[in-house]
């Protein structure tokens, strides 16, 4: 007979239900109002996804007949039911209905535990306030942080404009220095044609005023040169030796011409001084335009991160957050940074949950969402 | 999206680095080989032919009790004491000692359960040359021969097994050491030496040097030897722990098979190599009968097996046989240990059941676990703090992962200081095992035995001031390097040293221990880093004895001693759960063991099974592997075929080393996550079949998992398979261990009953795991699979009948409260449930037992029924219902709908 007993609990139990006039709640237990139009009472009960016709009487009877699990809403019986926890005060949600009756809470109205030795509490009102306090305090966050995200988003605004301008006053800067090289580059091989010229000339030609010709050389062919230097000097020595002699108009006739020539050369020296400086520029024109590459977010309210490093100690160790920092560094690989919303820019914590792989979680206001706000507002409070 | 522009730089990241090679594989080097081993080497070089042992027949002396009679070694005159015992049951036992030893041998304690209860011995013939003794049953007969010594055990005309049969039995007698005390040796010992004798001190006997490490070898050569043929026997299993196939080799062409508890860094496969734990018990297996060999030496221990058939081929076997020149089969095997006595029991069958429980009657069946232990263990070398515990917790019930254990490593304690907690990241345990035991889940900490010596550890101070370390060949306290450092090693031969352990288990003693939380003895082979090939020197001091003498029995000691503390520490109410590395004949009183540092390789997981298998063969049923395989990585593949596996596999732990990226369930995509899921709700539905089988193990000592041929005795073609497996008799599991496997072709034995697909088809695509119940037999199953096993405990049963060819089908359900000893007040219900004319019943097995249970009978499944008109169920009451049913004719399965009736109660179920 006691076999017999579990079965006439639930007989029982029904009697009792449908004495105090109520709706039958064994039937409706574990659904959502939206499902209850497919538990109107009737003489059989198809399953939700159509495959079977069943008498009503089998519904919540602790039997699954449904493949989808739909006859079992209110009891374990199906593997993959769920429940619905209508959790009035707090949040409704649907669980596993393998957590029926298992003597563990899982509703906070206690709703899943009818049945069972757990004896479970209606915590709902309570985890209802902590939620809404919760909430609220989170909303607090969110407005502070909103109002904060927007004061960066204009300081980034600002700091965008201003790189912006840097930048195309950077660009005008360098386009006319383009133009200027390409002029002196155009003027170099002007002047080494030139300078090819002359050489030859003076190799070729009379040797009379070679003694003039090479004080003049040193004179023009300044330091940055001083290796043509060499070359001229190894052209004009086999001059030195021969014996010839040019007239003294001849003789002031190429000189003149040489200068004149050798004047040409010295453009590349302008060039070359030129040089250093124009790098140093591109680079920093580069540099800028990579900076300004990297999405900063729509409104460049994640700009002002840029160039900060961010440190926190979690046991014996210092972690060290830089975002944007390109520079790779030793066992960083596998590093995930999650973004949550805060008042603060802070690194919250650092998880290692493999060896060298590391969670992080950065707090900042530029994570803060609107969106959040309106999930907030729409829970069931 | 921004985070991937986010890079981290940490400032200061520091890892103690755990000399974790970067090179694959066992560094061979590290471990001797019998070469190396001077006592192996010098047996070894000893060949078969004549014993020089001669049986003294007027020394004999026959007791009630025993025979005793002496041996003389012809070459020294060294004399032995043989004592032959009868012993209940079906077993002979012989035991060889010096007959006056210059001290005593050691003889191994606390392995048998009791003095093997005897029964009487009778001459039945006696002549010069030899004695015949009555063995009491079946007309087996022990013939004593004389010159040279052997003892041959016979059945009517069939020779069992000999013993000396190829004169190895070799007895390195103590002595003086010639250099300090030569004279008084020479004279009591040596007297007849001939000149070649006095020679023989070779090199190792009284020091051995491995690598750097010097053995000092006091006693000095003190090994023993006996050889056993096995005559019409081919195939032969057991002396685990080896990573090999089931069916042991041949050793003939390089070592023998090695019993030394070591910690084999990436140990490699199929070699005879020493692993963590021994188990000297050997079983020889042939159609016609199992025999077993329990050589009862705790010393390090050589195996040697040869056989006049092993290099023949299949062709040549029939060859012989058909031109009937062929000699019987005959196995040949030798033991050879380094100090102790021979104290060798022979357990003759005759079948593979009679020997499990010959063996179990002299050491103990399997110790009956908790339920919750036979769920699912998710461990990980390491969990890192309490709040990782919370989410990988959180996870599985996300997921709807059932497990009932979460494991924290080594890296728990402060500073490897065990019964400790680490100050920072388990500030809170008690709040944390609370956590879990409000899901009814449950906490394995590692509690090591090598103790931090450090002044400020009161586990420490009380070990030395009590004088509990092991000490070193000069007296003081013996320390090693292991995790801590500098560490010592308790010494657990010591019964007082066990006694006080376990009450460190007590709930005021370890702080932060609740009584969910369970313990894991590592490290207990000993491992020592600094020692000689990892482990303690053999000149150590355990009171009266070498580590030489008691090295294996250590690791039993660690977890007989866990396993009375968490006992004690409820009272002896509640079942201990304790897992183990080390182990030893007996360790099956105590708990779990696993197959230790494995790998994530498929080849790790084929070799799972016949590893499992060995050890349960010697009585160790609660065996498992490391789910994904410890070093490296598994693929996802490997990872859901090793899930697949392991659910159907006694003890089932998913670990993973320090080094590895996480891998728990739900990390490899939902598909991945989804036949992971799979198969741990497979092993929740099977929990109360593995719970009924540990239950009949730990009454019967027969293994859960078992080889085919322990069922099957009489199919050849079931004595070497390993890559299947029974769990009890009913349930044969395939899994799939191949790369990229589609399918695995499974043997199905059995004549008259017909296996059937019942619970998945053959075609293993990976959803799949290929497991077949038998045709014949009744499952009880619980398919509602929930968090944890102890949120089942009240969930109705859905028996899976699969009807055999004559339309029958038998089993049991077995119930009691899944964690307490009540069990053993008869508090428990157990049920025969037979079909048969088409009658299902269910029968008391036990009238005087008494439990009560929620737990009804939800579905009946009929697989190869026809169908019924209608079907009735008639309770003890007499009562009559009809029962609705469905009838599906494509698989011949008829499913009772809600029967209804309390899983504890009598009821007949007729189909018509």
């Amino acid at each position: 007979n006691k076999m017999l007993s579990s079965e006439m609990c639930i007989h029982i139990l029904v009697i009792v239900l449908f004495c105090c006039g109520s709706a039958d709640s064994r039937k409706v237990r574990g659904i959502s109002s939206s499902y209850k139009r497919f538990y109107r009472e009737k003489k059989s009960f198809l399953c939700i996804d159509g495959s079977k016709l069943i008498p009503f009487e089998q519904v919540n009877d602790d039997y699954c007949d449904c493949a989808d699990g739909s006859d079992e809403p209110g009891t374990s019986a199906c593997p993959h039911g769920r429940f619905y926890c209508t959790n009035l005060g707090f949040r409704p949600h649907y669980i596993p209905s393998s957590r029926v009756n298992d003597g563990i809470c899982d509703c906070c109205d206690a709703s899943d535990e009818y049945n069972s030795h757990a004896r479970c509490q209606n915590t709902c009102w309570n985890l209802g306030q902590r939620e809404r306090a919760y909430v609220e305090g989170q909303m607090r966050t969110l407005d502070e942080g909103l109002r904060l995200k927007q004061q960066l988003i204009e300081e980034g605004v600002l700091l965008w404009r201003e790189k912006q301008a840097q930048l195309r006053e950077l660009q005008q800067v360098a386009e006319d220095l383009q133009i200027k090289l390409e002029e002196h580059r155009r003027k170099k091989r002007e002047a080494d044609r030139f300078k090819e010229q002359t050489l030859r000339a003076l190799k070729g030609g009379d040797g009379g005023k070679s003694f003039h010709l090479k004080r003049i050389l040193i004179c023009l062919f300044c330091n940055p040169y001083s290796i043509s230097l060499d070359e001229v000097k190894a052209e004009v020595v086999p001059v030195h030796d021969e014996e010839r002699h040019l007239g003294d108009d001849e003789a002031m006739v190429r000189l003149k011409f040489l200068t004149i020539n050798i004047r040409k050369v010295c453009w590349v020296l302008i060039w070359l001084q030129c040089s250093t400086k124009s790098r140093r520029m591109f680079c920093f024109l580069s540099d800028l335009q990579k900076k300004l590459a990297i999405d900063y977010g729509t409104d460049w309210e994640f700009l002002f991160l840029n160039g900060q490093c961010y440190k926190l100690k979690v046991y014996e160790y210092m972690y060290t957050l830089c975002p944007f920092n390109h520079i790779t560094q030793k066992s960083t690989a596998g590093t995930e940074v999650t973004l949550t919303c805060g008042t603060e820019t802070a690194l919250r914590s650092v998880k290692e949950p493999s060896k060298c792989q590391y969670i992080m979680d950065f707090q900042t206001p530029v994570a803060c969402q609107p969106v959040l706000k309106q999930r907030g507002v729409h829970s069931e409070l | 999206p921004f985070a991937n522009n986010l890079k981290m730089a940490p400032v200061l990241v520091l890892w103690l680095a755990m000399c974790l090679g970067a090179t694959w594989a066992v560094d061979r080097g590290n471990f001797k080989t019998c070469d190396q081993s001077a006592f192996c080497k010098r047996q070894r070089a000893l060949k078969p032919g004549d014993s020089p042992y001669r049986a003294l027949l007027e020394t004999m002396e026959l007791t009630n009790t025993r025979l005793t009679l002496q041996l003389i070694n012809d070459n020294n005159k060294v004399r032995l004491l043989l004592e032959l015992y009868r012993l209940q049951g079906n077993i002979t036992r012989v035991k060889i000692n010096e007959l006056k030893p210059l001290k005593p041998r050691y003889e191994v304690p606390d392995v048998l359960i009791r003095d093997p209860p005897t029964e009487p011995l009778s001459v039945l013939s006696q002549d010069e040359s030899g004695v015949v003794l009555s063995l009491g049953v079946e007309s087996q007969r022990v013939i004593v021969s004389v010159r040279p010594f052997r003892l041959d055990i016979m059945e009517g005309h069939d020779v069992l097994m000999s013993l000396n049969s190829r004169g190895l039995l070799a007895f390195e007698h103590l002595r003086m050491r010639k250099d300090t005390g030569a004279q008084y040796t020479l004279v009591v010992f040596d007297f007849q030496a001939t000149k070649e004798e006095e020679e023989k001190a070779e090199e190792g006997m009284w020091e051995e040097t491995f690598k750097s490490h010097s053995d000092s070898k006091p006693n000095g050569p003190s090994s023993i030897s006996l050889d056993f043929s096995l005559p019409g026997v081919e195939h032969v299993y057991g002396i685990p722990e080896h990573a090999d196939d089931l069916k042991l080799k041949t050793t003939d062409n390089g070592d023998p098979y090695r019993l030394f508890n070591l910690d084999v860094f990436q140990y490699e496969l199929y070699n005879p190599m020493a692993l963590y734990g021994a188990v000297p018990v050997m079983l020889a297996h042939n159609a016609q009968r199992t025999t077993g060999i329990f050589w009862l030496n705790a010393a390090e221990t050589w195996v040697d097996i040869s056989s006049n058939t092993a290099g023949k081929t299949v062709f040549g076997k029939m060859l012989d046989y058909v031109q009937g020149s062929s000699e019987i089969p005959q196995t040949d095997v030798r033991w050879i240990s380094e100090s102790g006595i021979i104290d060798v029991f022979i357990m003759l069958g005759p079948t593979p059941k009679h020997v499990f429980s010959q063996y179990a009657s002299l050491t103990g069946t399997q110790s009956f676990p908790p339920l919750a232990s036979l769920g699912y263990h998710q461990c990980r070398w390491n969990y890192n703090d309490q709040e990782d515990v919370r989410s990988v917790d959180a996870g599985f019930d996300e997921y709807d992962i059932p497990y009932d254990f979460i494991w924290l490593d080594i890296e728990h304690t402060d500073g490897k200081r065990y019964f400790t907690w680490d100050p920072h990241k388990f500030a809170t345990p008690k709040e944390m095992l609370q956590g879990l035991m409000d899901k009814k889940r449950k906490m394995v900490a590692i509690v090591d035995p090598h103790i931090k010596i450090d002044s400020n550890y009161k586990i420490h101070n009380e070990i030395r001031s009590r004088g509990f370390y092991v000490k070193n060949k000069d007296g003081g306290d013996y320390e090693g390097w292991c995790w801590p450092g500098n560490a010592g090693y308790p010494d657990f031969t010591r019964a007082d040293m066990r006694a006080w352990w376990a009450s460190m288990f007590a709930y005021d003693q370890y702080e932060g221990s609740m009584e969910n939380l369970y313990t894991w003895n590592d490290m207990n082979e000993p491992s020592v880093f600094n020692g000689p090939e990892v482990t303690m020197h053999k000149d150590a001091v355990h009171g009266d004895w070498e580590n030489r003498d008691v090295h294996n029995l250590y690791g039993l000691y660690v977890q007989m001693a866990t396993a009375d503390g968490l006992v004690q520490r409820s009272g002896g109410v509640e079942r201990p759960f304790v897992l183990t590395r080390a182990f030893f004949a007996g360790s099956q009183r105590y708990g779990a063991v696993w197959t230790g540092d494995n790998a994530a390789e498929w080849d790790h997981l084929k070799i799972s099974i016949p590893m499992c298998l060995s050890l349960g063969l010697v009585g160790i049923s609660f065996c498992g592997a490391d789910v994904g395989g410890f070093f490296k990585s598994p693929t996802p593949e490997l990872l859901v075929r090793w899930y697949q596996t392991g659910a159907y596999q006694p003890f089932f732990r998913a670990h993973a080393h320090l080094d590895t990226p996480r891998r728990e369930p739900w990390l490899f995509g939902p598909e991945n996550t989804a036949l992971i899921r799979e198969a741990v709700r497979q092993r929740y539905t099977f929990l109360p079949y593995w719970y009924q089988q540990f239950y009949h193990a730990y009454r019967t000592g027969e293994p859960v998992m078992r080889p085919l041929w322990v069922e099957y005795t009489q199919d050849p073609a079931t004595f070497a398979v390993d890559d299947e497996f029974l769990i009890g008799q009913n349930l044969l599991v395939h899994p799939v261990t191949e790369e990229g496997a589609r399918g695995v072709t499974a043997y199905l034995p059995g004549k008259e009953e017909v296996l059937l697909s019942g619970l998945t088809s053959t075609p293993s695509r990976s959803t799949t795991i290929p497991v077949f119940q038998r045709g014949g037999s009744i499952i009880p199953r619980k398919m509602r699979v929930r968090r944890s096993s102890s949120c089942m405990e009240h969930d109705p049963y859905t028996l899976y009948a699969a009807l055999n060819a004559r339309g029958v089908a038998e089993g049991e359900l077995y119930i009691d409260d899944g964690h307490t000893f009540n069990y053993e007040k008869k508090e428990f219900i157990h049920r025969r449930l037979s079909f048969s004319n088409n009658v299902l019943s269910s029968v008391n097995l036990v009238p005087d037992s008494h439990f009560t249970t929620n737990s009804w009978i939800e579905r009946i499944v009929l697989i190869g029924s026809s169908k019924p008109a209608k079907v009735t169920l008639k309770t003890a009451d007499g009562n009559e219902s009809q029962l609705e049913f469905d009838f599906d004719a494509s698989m011949s399965v008829v499913t009772v709908r809600k029967p209804g009736m309390n899983a504890g109660a009598d009821w007949t179920v007729t189909l018509q």
